[in-house]
């Protein structure tokens, strides 16, 4: 039997969502019978391939124009789209910037912090440049939400597993976190 | 009799009472609708709309909380549009202002959260609009964060309704609702007494302990339900404590104070920050060195025994627990014959009634208080005189002091006018007499003539001064020169002229939980509980013993009050 494709990537995220991938443990390992994993943040292969996957997962927030490259990327390489922790779904801790106008947060990370001599706000044009923090879904149509920060290992498994039954996964009880 | 009505909920017939809502018969019968803006102590509103439900010929959903039942009425509950309509109003309350849980206090005994938990809400629909949204931390004790508030007006319904305190309301209009205090001022500023009833009903993390937040969600701490020793109102409290630390207390809403505390039973108590002491005392070449119990307890024998009983006299705070007061009677009058006092008045002379409860109270159309500054030191029993007069009872004041009180009172009195005064009452259908530690003989005299006709309700200067007027203790040291005095005094700090008394003694045990100037000159210092830490029972203002319970294990080296009287009767 082929394996399906699964590739993952992340926008601004802190990586607890990939903590708790590797969380899975030895299920992990029994997944792989089933699930090539084409790439990953922490494997050699970044890039979702140019022939496309099966699923696709996306952790963190859409937070400047890099991230929103990458989510196109992703949505353009696989059939099911899977926004991964409370980042991806909802926006996470990175929307508490949009309290505050950009300029304003900017200063403030690399001009006001406590810890910061002479600081400036980076201007390079090689830069991406930051935008206002939304979750995967209001930038390219995600198609299985996994909350949670992060979301534990049985979770993610419940979700890895029910896709490869072909369902559309339903998160109840311990599954379905916000925190 | 009070007319039963027939209806069906989900298809199941229901009998419910003439006059209750959907939700109360819903709930009777055993069938959960959930809610958020409502809450069984406070009026229904119909803020939320999440018990939004199905009923047969109304063209909309409608409330459960709000909606009377009514005779033949069907009701679904979950039928797919109720759960639909459910999910939409969630969606709708998520994307009005901060609710990220990840990095909520609340997060985990949150019930917006639990809701969404409920319904599988597992992303938002509709984004947040970010709107920058202020945090009012200018209260000592808890804070406000309007970004997680749903306007559920929780707060404002408790702040009206049991404290009578009417500080709270909102301003603006839809989206830009907001709550706020008086005239749009700081909360820090408003009238606002701090009793805390806004939050412990609060069903988001808008509304947050400072001492408490982030230290325990519901599933990791312990409640350990007990009995408020700050004043003779004797409130129901529920002392919330994990890993043997006590985290904050909250009102017990079955008990006659129904959930409400004050600033002194809720707060002050947590942030209590007194030199403890630790173990027994004795003094030693003119300093106090620690010692055992028996050391202690030797010393105290000894010196009991070689002096005449008509020498020793021993007071107490009116704050101590019934077995407490009843040993130490025991011990020091029964087996050596000594004096014994209470430090506070027991309105024992007074020769008046007691018996009234604060929902007969509520309910009454006039109260009399008399000698008393209830919103000053008994304030839940102010709270309830200010409910009974917002609906409708007239507040009679006889004093000729400052009382906060003052600017409630219908008819204020001198104590010269009191006959006046009880005349008044005596026109009442359900008079209520109030009255405290100031009342003298002569009121006493004349407010005799209510015993037939009004309900009375004592207000003890201390705690539990209903035992010690059982026991038929006196209050005061006046003229009682004695060689030995034994000074129980638990948390209390004692008054300037007790301190002076005592320091005429030729020896002076002080039994007390903190240092101050009484430990000075004390021969003998034995450690007291603290109020988390005692068991047994007390009085509260309506004569009800009620139990109070220990919430974490005793310290090392401390033992109770009653357990020391024992070992001392054993040494006499």
């Amino acid at each position: 039997m082929t394996k399906v494709k699964v590739a993952m990537d992340w926008l601004a995220g802190c990586a607890g969502c990939e903590m708790s991938v590797l969380d899975m443990d030895e299920r992990l390992v029994q997944l792989l019978d089933k699930i090539e994993l084409t790439s990953t943040p922490i494997t050699d292969l970044k890039h979702p391939p140019k022939d496309g996957v099966t699923v696709g997962i996306l952790s963190g927030t859409v937070n400047n124009t890099t991230n929103v490259e990458v989510a196109k990327e992703m949505r353009e390489r696989c059939k099911i789209l899977v926004a991964l922790g409370d980042c991806a779904v909802f926006g996470g801790l990175m929307t508490m910037r949009n309290f505050f106008n950009m300029e304003e947060a900017l200063k403030r990370a690399y001009i006001e912090t406590e810890s910061t001599v002479d600081g400036i706000i980076p201007s390079s044009e090689e830069l991406c440049k930051p935008i206002k923090a939304v979750p995967v879904g209001q930038i390219v149509k995600v198609d299985v939400h996994l909350p949670g920060c992060p979301p534990s290992a049985d979770a993610i498994y419940h979700v890895l597993t029910e896709l490869l039954e072909g369902r559309i996964p339903v998160l109840t009880g311990d599954n379905l976190k916000y925190d | 009799m009070e007319k039963m009505i027939n209806l069906r909920i989900n298809g199941r017939q229901i009998r419910a009472r003439s006059g209750q809502t959907v939700l109360e018969a819903a709930k009777a019968a055993g069938i959960d609708i959930p809610s958020l803006c409502h809450h069984p102590a406070i009026a229904p509103h119909g803020a939320c709309r999440i018990c939004l439900v199905e009923i047969e010929r109304q063209r909309t959903l409608q409330p459960a909380c709000t909606f009377p039942v009514s005779e033949g009425m069907k009701v679904e509950t979950e039928s797919p549009k109720v759960v639909e309509e459910r999910k939409f109003v969630l969606q709708m309350l998520f994307s009005e202002r901060n609710h990220y849980c990840m990095f909520c206090e609340m997060s985990g005994d949150c019930e917006l959260q639990a809701l969404a938990y409920q319904y599988g809400l597992d992303h938002w629909l509709y984004q947040n609009p970010y709107p920058k949204i202020s945090v009012d931390g200018t209260r000592k004790y808890f804070i406000m964060d309007h970004n997680r508030c749903i306007l559920c007006r929780r707060c404002i319904r408790a702040c009206t309704e049991l404290a009578a305190n009417n500080t709270l309301g909102v301003k603006f209009r839809g989206a830009k609702t907001m709550v706020s205090a008086d005239m749009d001022i700081s909360f820090g500023e408003s009238t606002c007494v701090a009793c805390g009833s806004c939050l412990q009903v609060c069903p988001t993390g808008a509304l947050v302990d400072r001492k408490s937040a982030y230290t325990g969600r519901n599933a990791q701490v312990e409640r350990t339900q007990s009995v408020c020793l700050f004043c003779s109102v004797g409130c129901g409290i529920e002392i919330v404590t994990r890993a043997g630390r006590v985290l904050r207390v909250e009102g017990e809403w079955e008990e006659h104070n129904r959930g409400v505390l004050c600033v002194a039973g809720r707060f002050e108590p947590v942030y209590d920050n007194r030199e403890r002491i630790k173990t027994p005392l004795i003094r030693k070449n003119g300093d106090l060195v620690p010692a055992t119990w028996d050391e202690a307890l030797d010393v105290i024998a000894a010196k009991l025994k070689t002096t005449k009983g008509n020498q020793v006299g021993a007071w107490t705070t009116c704050k101590t627990l019934n077995l407490t007061m009843s040993e130490l009677f025991a011990v020091f009058q029964g087996k050596i014959g000594a004096y014994v006092g209470v430090l506070e008045p027991t309105l024992a002379e007074l020769e008046l009634p007691l018996g009234g409860t604060l929902s007969e109270l509520v309910a009454s159309d006039c109260i009399l208080v008399v000698g008393a500054d209830p919103l000053s030191n008994h304030r839940v029993l102010g709270y309830h005189i200010k409910r009974a007069r917002m609906k409708g009872a007239q507040i009679l004041l006889v004093s000729d002091k400052s009382n906060e009180l003052s600017g409630f009172a219908d008819k204020k009195f001198t104590p010269e006018e009191l006959s006046k005064a009880v005349k008044i009452c005596q026109a009442a259908a359900t008079p209520f007499v109030v009255y405290g530690g100031e009342t003298t003989q002569k009121d006493a005299e004349k407010l005799a003539g209510l015993k037939r006709k009004a309900h009375f309700i004592p207000i003890f200067p201390a705690t539990n001064g209903y035992h010690a007027k059982v026991l038929g203790l006196r209050s005061g040291m006046d003229g009682n020169n004695k060689e030995v005095i034994y000074l129980l005094l638990e948390d209390v700090t004692p008054s300037e002229e007790v301190v002076k008394r005592a320091q005429e003694v030729k020896f002076l045990i002080v039994h007390t939980s903190y240092h101050g100037p009484i430990t000075k000159t004390a021969d003998v210092v034995l450690p007291s509980l603290l109020w988390y830490e005692q068991e047994g029972s007390t009085y509260n203002l309506e004569g009800k013993k009620v139990p109070v319970r220990k919430a974490v294990p005793l310290p090392e080296k401390l033992i109770p009050e009653s357990e020391v009287f024992t070992q001392l009767a054993a040494r006499l």
